[in-house]
């Protein structure tokens, strides 16, 4: 089963705090200091709507329709979540439509001049981006200890496991008390 | 890398940081685990500390003294020596030829803490010989202050900020937590979880209202009416504590009489609401063990403000939900240490302590202290007098510390006007602001995390910041305390500290409620809440304690009052309502979190005018273009947010924006009690602007005009 992270909506405030640890886990320069509006491309959105707030971010499918969407195989299946290779990526945005939550964004970054090849142009480039899991960051995705009510949560298999099991518990708990026949 | 604990300098809440220095800067933080955050912090405590290192987003940090030698002319950088030389004799010859009270001051709210608070209204009351003096809680929380000081004594909160997540019933009125308060927000979710009934009444869909078992989306402008009538369904329905009336409580029989016409049936066109909806909520906050009332902008930014908040005091005490754990009420402050500011005495009736200046005998006992031969008797001015008493010609010079009024306070075109005829500004800041372009002297303090101090938090905290950093190398600023000392002996008094714990013990040997609150018992997460009357004291979280409420008699007074409706009236030229609000990103007036990079990220200019999808639609207005925003006084350029958590017929406005600056527009109508300004209503319209790409020209334009000029100011 892949990992993801979930938000459980009636703690979230909206404040956002888990857009900026989002933005700085993955910085585009060094840290909260080189944020600007340009580079501001959080791998989670905080969504108001009626009456729900919650940030929204990739659910890591096992069957996952952006990586069935993409034409270069840009994104796969990797360890338990699913990954991109920026490498692959060619903008087209084909996996954006693909996702039944709105998780996916591409953006345009300014390309980088690679050593020694001052000639290349500098076009930017594009990189479809999502939550990653801050793979590759010790502490886990930044995302959820920033959170002051705690809204977020990784979940994985054990996590699962044992949400399941107090909904069983629970469901038991129910039958007993309503059904006779 | 070393760690500093600090407090964060943004709202009341008091949350504990510990700042990541290296190297003299400040390059992280990380939540600590202070009494009220408990290890979290919201955006602002994460990111809102690289306003340190100048990064000049928004508006340059003030390095040098300046003055400007003529009105009219440029500012000028000039050693301390010139600039004191320089303020203090003007200042002197304006007390000389028009008398102490031609001189107003201003405490600081933000974040420079409670000694230089205390030296600052020091400096009015002893040096200067004022009561001139006063703080931002006037346009915030000073209809809290004057309400609860009246009905139960003392004007804060009664209980504590920790105890909201036990309390079984939580009144929300007019305060939006999740935006103003994120960490007291998080209490109130706990609560939920606790089981705790949540009331909700404000006109928008607050975040919070979606935790609320019942939420009352009242009319703008009703609070009396809807709180008169909750005091009429406890007493008709006998919902009340007899026996906690009688004892502790006063004034029940004129109370009852003036509430007796407000039922439910009566209010409902006034608010708006659904008679059967009132009922419920007001019997399902009598029915709980335990019920807590929190509140903010949404009552005291009114005309009638003080009436509501004593009031809501009424309903606690009447329902005997005072003097115990988890209970009372709770005026949950905005700026982080607008409490303190008030603990202080920046304000022009009460001195350190809370001790009025009509009492005689605490007169003779700092004028004893301060060594000066009286105090003066008369309550000061307040901010919002501030204006009108130029206009009157009896102000003449204006010594602002740690404040923006040409962004902060109402009606602003006015504000400039009257301003402009002033003698002798002083601003004493940290950043370029709106108001010190015009100013005529410019002290530069230290910032936050450049010195110590001791905050107070929303709930009567006590706690110290520690230095975490020296300001940087080519600063020539000081401690907002040496500056006003500087000042004191350049006009003949003698005023020397040498560090903010000798002002501490100064004033807490002068104040009865703070004696006890000694500087070790505040080191590291220490926290003190006032009254903590001696050194073995643990502080008080809970006050009233045996039913004692701190008035004349003893008991808590009841008190309610006809409702008025706001000042101006929506029309066909001005069909909105337009109601200023908070942005969560972003601090007062802005010049601290609009020069930190993630903050103003989330959120800049020219800001948000948030307005239902119908009412939109009746004004040609996309959601995300810009719009016009007009009222009688003034017309700004805004963005729309098409929003429908709003309500029809009002707009919402955040006040810090320079472009789409709301107090532009806001009317000058007061409280006649707190003269704390009616910013919740002001009648606008909302304009389409056909050609968008001239709009946003226009906006980048104006706001990189205002920025330069800034710039280019500073650097003189």
């Amino acid at each position: 089963m892949n990992r993801f992270v979930i938000a459980e909506a009636s703690k979230c405030i909206g404040c956002r705090t888990c857009e900026i640890a989002c933005a700085v886990a993955h910085p585009v320069g060094s840290g909260a200091q080189a944020l600007s509006p340009q580079t501001f491309s959080p791998r989670l959105t905080v969504v108001r709507s009626g009456s729900v707030t919650a940030p929204i971010l990739c659910r890591h499918c096992d069957d996952a329709p952006c990586a069935r969407a993409c034409p270069n195989n840009a994104i796969s299946q990797t360890g338990d979540s699913v990954q991109i290779d920026q490498s692959r990526c060619i903008g087209c945005k084909t996996c954006v439509v693909a996702c039944p939550y709105g998780a996916m964004t591409v953006v345009s970054v300014p390309a980088q001049a690679q050593p020694g090849s001052f000639l290349t142009s500098l076009r930017p480039r594009a990189e479809a981006r999502k939550c990653d899991l801050c793979v590759g960051r010790a502490e886990g995705p930044a995302c959820i200890p920033a959170c002051p009510t705690k809204a977020l949560h990784l979940i994985d298999q054990e996590t699962m496991a044992a949400t399941l099991r107090r909904r069983q518990e629970q469901a038991v708990q129910n039958l007993a008390a309503s059904v006779t026949l | 890398m070393k760690k500093v604990i600090t407090v964060c300098p943004y709202c009341g809440s008091g949350c504990k940081i510990n700042l990541l220095v290296k190297d003299n800067k400040v390059v992280g933080a990380e939540a600590a685990n202070g009494v009220t955050n408990q290890g979290e912090l919201c955006l602002k405590g994460y990111y809102g500390w690289d306003f340190l290192n100048d990064t000049k987003l928004l508006t340059p940090r003030l390095k040098r003294p300046m003055i400007r030698r003529q009105k009219g002319g440029e500012l000028e950088a000039v050693s301390w020596d010139e600039a004191i030389e320089f303020a203090s004799s003007r200042l002197k010859a304006i007390k000389e030829k028009y008398g102490p009270d031609s001189i107003m001051l201003t405490g600081s709210s933000r974040g420079t803490g409670n000694e230089s608070n205390y030296v600052a209204q020091k400096f009015a009351r002893a040096v200067i010989g004022t009561n001139n003096i006063d703080c931002c809680a006037r346009v915030c929380h000073g209809p809290s202050v004057a309400g609860l000081m009246q009905t139960l004594g003392n004007g804060a909160m009664s209980n504590s900020i920790v105890e909201i997540e036990d309390t079984k019933c939580i009144l929300v009125f007019g305060y939006n937590a999740a935006d103003s308060h994120p960490i007291v927000a998080r209490r109130l979710i706990k609560a939920k979880e606790k089981g705790a009934k949540i009331i909700v009444c404000d006109p928008r869909y607050i975040e919070t209202a979606r935790l609320a078992d019942l939420f009352l989306p009242l009319k703008n402008g009703s609070n009396m009416a809807l709180v008169n009538a909750f005091a009429n369904v406890l007493i008709s329905e006998n919902l009340y504590k007899q026996d906690f009336v009688a004892r502790y409580a006063e004034g029940f029989e004129e109370y009852k009489a003036m509430v007796a016409k407000y039922t439910p049936e009566y209010t409902a066109e006034i608010t708006g609401l659904d008679p059967q909806l009132v009922r419920d909520a007001i019997r399902m906050y009598a029915a709980a063990p335990s019920a807590t009332i929190l509140w903010g902008m949404g009552v005291t930014q009114w005309g009638q403000a003080v009436d509501v908040v004593k009031g809501l005091s009424s309903l606690a005490t009447i329902t005997g939900n005072l003097a115990r754990p988890n209970v009372g009420v709770g005026p949950v402050r905005g700026q982080n240490n607008v409490q303190g500011a008030c603990d202080m005495g920046a304000l022009p009736n009460t001195l350190p302590g809370y001790y009025y200046v009509t009492d005689a005998a605490a007169r003779e006992k700092f004028a004893k202290a301060w060594g000066v031969p009286s105090i003066p008797a008369e309550k000061g001015y307040g901010l919002t007098d501030v204006p009108h008493k130029i206009a009157e010609g009896k102000l003449k010079a204006n010594y602002i510390f740690g404040e923006d009024p040409l962004q902060t306070e109402p009606d602003l075109g006015m504000v400039r006007r009257e301003f402009e005829k002033l003698e002798l500004i002083i601003v004493q800041d940290i950043f370029m602001t709106k108001t010190a372009m015009i100013a005529d002297v410019i002290f530069p303090a230290t910032s936050w995390g450049e010195h110590e101090n001791v905050f107070s938090s929303a709930d009567r905290g006590f706690q110290r910041c520690y230095k975490a950093i020296d300001p940087p190398a080519d600063f020539d600023v000081k401690d907002d305390w040496e500056i006003h000392s500087m000042m004191a002996r350049a006009m003949g008094y003698p005023m020397q500290y040498n560090n903010a714990q000798e002002i501490w013990d100064e004033l807490r040997g002068l104040c009865d409620l703070y004696t006890g609150a000694t500087w070790d018992k505040m080191a590291d997460l220490g926290y003190v809440q006032w009254p903590c009357p001696t050194e073995d004291h643990p502080g008080t979280p809970w006050l009233y304690e045996g039913n004692k409420f701190d008035t004349p008699s003893g008991k808590a007074q009841l008190f309610a009052a006809e409702w008025r409706a706001p000042l101006e009236k929506v029309d066909a030229d001005y069909p909105l309502g337009l109601c200023t609000v908070r942005e969560v990103g972003h601090y007062s007036c802005r010049s601290m979190t609009g020069n930190c990079s993630a903050l103003q990220t989330l959120a800049d200019e020219p800001g948000f005018v948030q307005i239902h999808p119908e009412d939109a639609k009746t004004y040609g207005v996309k959601d995300q273009a810009l719009v016009w925003v007009s009222s009688r006084r003034g017309k700004v350029i805004t963005r729309a947010n098409l929003n429908d958590r709003v309500n029809k017929g009002a707009v919402y406005m955040t006040y810090q924006w320079w472009i789409g600056a709301c107090n532009e527009l806001t009317v000058d109508h007061l409280d006649p009690v707190s003269k704390t300004p009616e910013y919740k209503f002001s009648a606008v319209k909302v304009e389409a602007i056909a050609d968008q790409k001239w709009a946003e020209t226009h906006v980048q334009n104006e706001y990189g005009k205002m920025k330069a000029d800034m710039r280019k100011a500073a650097q003189a």
